[in-house]
């Protein structure tokens, strides 16, 4: 449950802007950082050298061993007479100086700053002043550093986000235009802004490319319309004038041939149109065992007439978003093909997402694979049987027109065996 | 029966309306879609059978404002553009049936004949209808049974949505292609003999073991059951 609530915001990390963002507040937060620790580490060590030089000066001087003034305490010592200091006192002399805490305050003060110096006799001596009050100052600074640090560094990120938001929802409008386009509605254009950059550029770009888009789209669609008309009007004609010829002088051969020759033309308009058609205009859920079992009803027949066997194999099925009308046809066409090339055998199967037809046939050589799904190439070995050479590339043009994979193997032991594998949508 | 045609091809116009009166018709036949909605609209006509593309008005904008008028006389498209897309405009302007070209005579025929008699009351078995029954045979549609002289006979679906549609019109020419789209929903020709297979087969069940025959072929043309 906590995956699926986080799944929700999974669009936030894949938010260009919103990455940018977050990776300019952290290089900022880290340089703020850096800067800081430098600041109070240059600023510690300038503190102590301006203490040493003070202390430097006091060991010279002599007479009073102990003083306090205004709460800031000093203390000078020969450095073999230690007596009544605490123990730290005497550590710091062995190490030759520094700087030391205290467990109780002594005149005052926990912090002190130690150093072994000679006095004007040549003695050495140990003098030591009070550096508390310096230190709290340092901590103030130190702690007014952190804190507007991390006001700056949330200020920054809330503001990288915020704006990072902005440009991420006027990138979302861009995508689902997108969306729409790659979906078939070509009248979709995206909102211009009054930003004036990069991204209203692209909007606009990308408004006059699918205006563009668009025009072209219609004028593919008038241009075959009037094709089909031009094409079929003759066409028609000349049916009526063979079948007002009387019976017989061949007349019903050249009716024939006049029909094969609308028959190839309605395939190439069929296969034009299932390629420039866009999106998923009239598809439906269609279940392909459904389908495949539908085919095998209505093509088992015709096989067993010919003397072969339609087997159907349904390993397990899927449902997928679909133009039925176009499966059929695929199918009809594989059917056809398998009938006319391949073997005794031939089997429609499904398993998952893979819808398609094998043959126990001669099969096709893989490298001859690629050629025979261009329209209109038939191999030599087929020279001499019925077809137009465009029942694969018919197959193609669906497939591709459902963002299925067309794949033709070998079947086993031989024959050829045609997928088409539908991507899970 | 009395049929207006709109159709401008100097050719195809004059064959269809020819061949049409032969079959005993009335045909009014008029070559621009303004003078068409006129007599369609001060006329009473049994069936339209309309062009897609005339000059003036085209044939989908005749029907569409007849439509609109409130007249349903049943209309036939015909058109030189075969595309799905074209087709499903022309149901939805309120066409009954739709002809691609080229076409044999015999195809517009037995359309125009499925057509007009749509009109004709009592005839046929009303569409709401669920037990078919033709003589000796009865199909439920229901149960999916089908008998012959109280034999029962084992159809597969798509048998029994074969013979549905041929037992809804007695008497009457069936073609091939009008089969393959009202059947087996294929606006596209197979190839492979589906039509003439499932054709065959039902003919084994329900006409091989009995005396006469009700499903009939017409060479060339279609199929008559019945009658």
């Amino acid at each position: 449950m906590v995956r699926k609530w986080l799944l929700q915001f999974e669009w936030l990390l894949r938010s260009s802007t919103l990455r940018l963002a977050a990776l300019l507040s952290a290089i900022f937060a880290l340089g703020f950082v850096v800067a800081i620790f430098v600041a109070l580490t240059l600023g510690q060590r300038a503190l102590e050298q301006r203490v040493d030089a003070t202390l430097t000066v006091l060991a010279q001087g002599s007479g009073v061993a102990q003083t306090r003034v205004d709460g800031a305490g000093m203390i000078r010592r020969p450095v073999h007479d230690l007596a009544g200091l605490p123990e730290p006192f005497r550590r710091a002399v062995e190490r030759g100086g520094g700087t030391l805490d205290l467990d109780d305050d002594l005149m005052g003060s926990d912090k002190w700053r130690v150093m072994v110096a000679s006095d004007n006799d040549g003695r050495p001596t140990m003098v030591a002043v009070s550096v508390e009050d310096s230190a709290d100052a340092q901590e103030l600074l130190a702690s007014i550093l952190w804190t507007t640090a991390g006001i700056v560094i949330a200020l920054t990120l809330a503001i990288g986000v915020w704006m990072g938001l902005l440009a991420q929802r006027r990138l979302a409008r861009i995508n689902r235009t997108l969306g729409q386009l790659a979906a078939g509605d070509l009248s979709a254009r995206t909102v211009h802004s009054q930003a004036k950059d990069d991204l209203d550029d692209m909007s606009h770009n990308l408004n006059q490319t699918a205006s563009e888009l668009e025009r072209l789209v219609s004028q593919t669609r008038r241009l075959s319309a009037s094709i089909a008309h031009d094409l079929r009007t003759p066409l028609a004609r000349l049916r009526a004038q063979l079948e007002m010829l009387p019976e017989g002088d061949g007349r019903a051969a050249a009716l024939e041939e006049a029909s094969r020759l609308s028959d190839i033309f309605d395939t190439i308009m069929r296969v034009a149109r299932i390629e420039a058609g866009q999106g998923r205009e009239g598809f439906e859920h269609v279940s392909l065992d459904e389908l495949a079992q539908d085919m095998a009803e209505t093509f088992g027949p015709v096989v067993e007439d010919e003397g072969k066997t339609l087997n159907l194999e349904i390993a397990s099925s899927a449902t997928v978003q679909a133009d039925r009308a176009m499966l059929v046809q695929a199918l009809a066409n594989l059917i056809q093909n398998a009938l006319v090339h391949g073997g005794e055998q031939i089997t429609v199967f499904v398993d998952g997402y893979s819808l398609g037809v094998a043959d126990n046939g001669a099969g096709v050589e893989p490298a001859q694979f690629s050629k025979i799904i261009e329209p209109m190439v038939r191999l030599d070995a087929a020279r001499g049987t019925p077809g137009s050479g465009l029942g694969l590339a018919l197959v193609k043009a669906v497939a591709d027109r459902h963002g299925a994979k067309l794949n033709l193997a070998m079947h086993n032991p031989h024959g050829l065996r045609v997928t088409l594998n539908f991507t899970q949508m | 029966m009395r049929i207006l045609l709109l159709e401008d091809d100097k050719q195809l116009g004059p064959w269809i309306a020819g061949g049409l009166r032969e079959e005993g018709h009335v045909v009014d036949h008029f070559v621009d879609g303004k003078d068409a909605l006129v007599a369609a609209v001060g006329q009473e006509f049994d069936l339209l059978i309309l062009d897609r593309m005339v000059p003036g008005l085209d044939g989908l904008a005749v029907l569409k404002s007849l439509r609109a008028s409130n007249n349903s006389t049943p209309a036939l498209f015909l058109t030189a553009l075969g595309e799905v897309d074209a087709r499903v405009e022309g149901f939805e302007a309120g066409g009954d049936d739709y002809l691609t070209k080229p076409f044999a005579f015999a195809e517009l025929s037995a359309r125009v004949g499925a057509l007009g008699r749509r009109r004709e009351v009592g005839y046929g078995p009303r569409p709401a209808e669920t037990t078919l029954r033709y003589a000796d045979l009865t199909l439920d549609l229901l149960s999916r049974k089908c008998e012959r002289k109280g034999q029962p006979i084992e159809l597969m679906a798509k048998e029994i949505k074969l013979l549905e549609y041929l037992m809804r019109r007695p008497g009457r020419l069936v073609t091939r292609t009008m089969l393959l789209e009202q059947v087996w929903d294929m606006s596209f020709d197979p190839t492979t003999s589906v039509v003439e297979t499932h054709i065959s087969r039902l003919r084994a069940k329900i006409d091989k073991p009995f005396e006469k025959a009700l499903l009939r072929t017409r060479r060339g043309e279609g199929y008559v059951f019945g009658a």
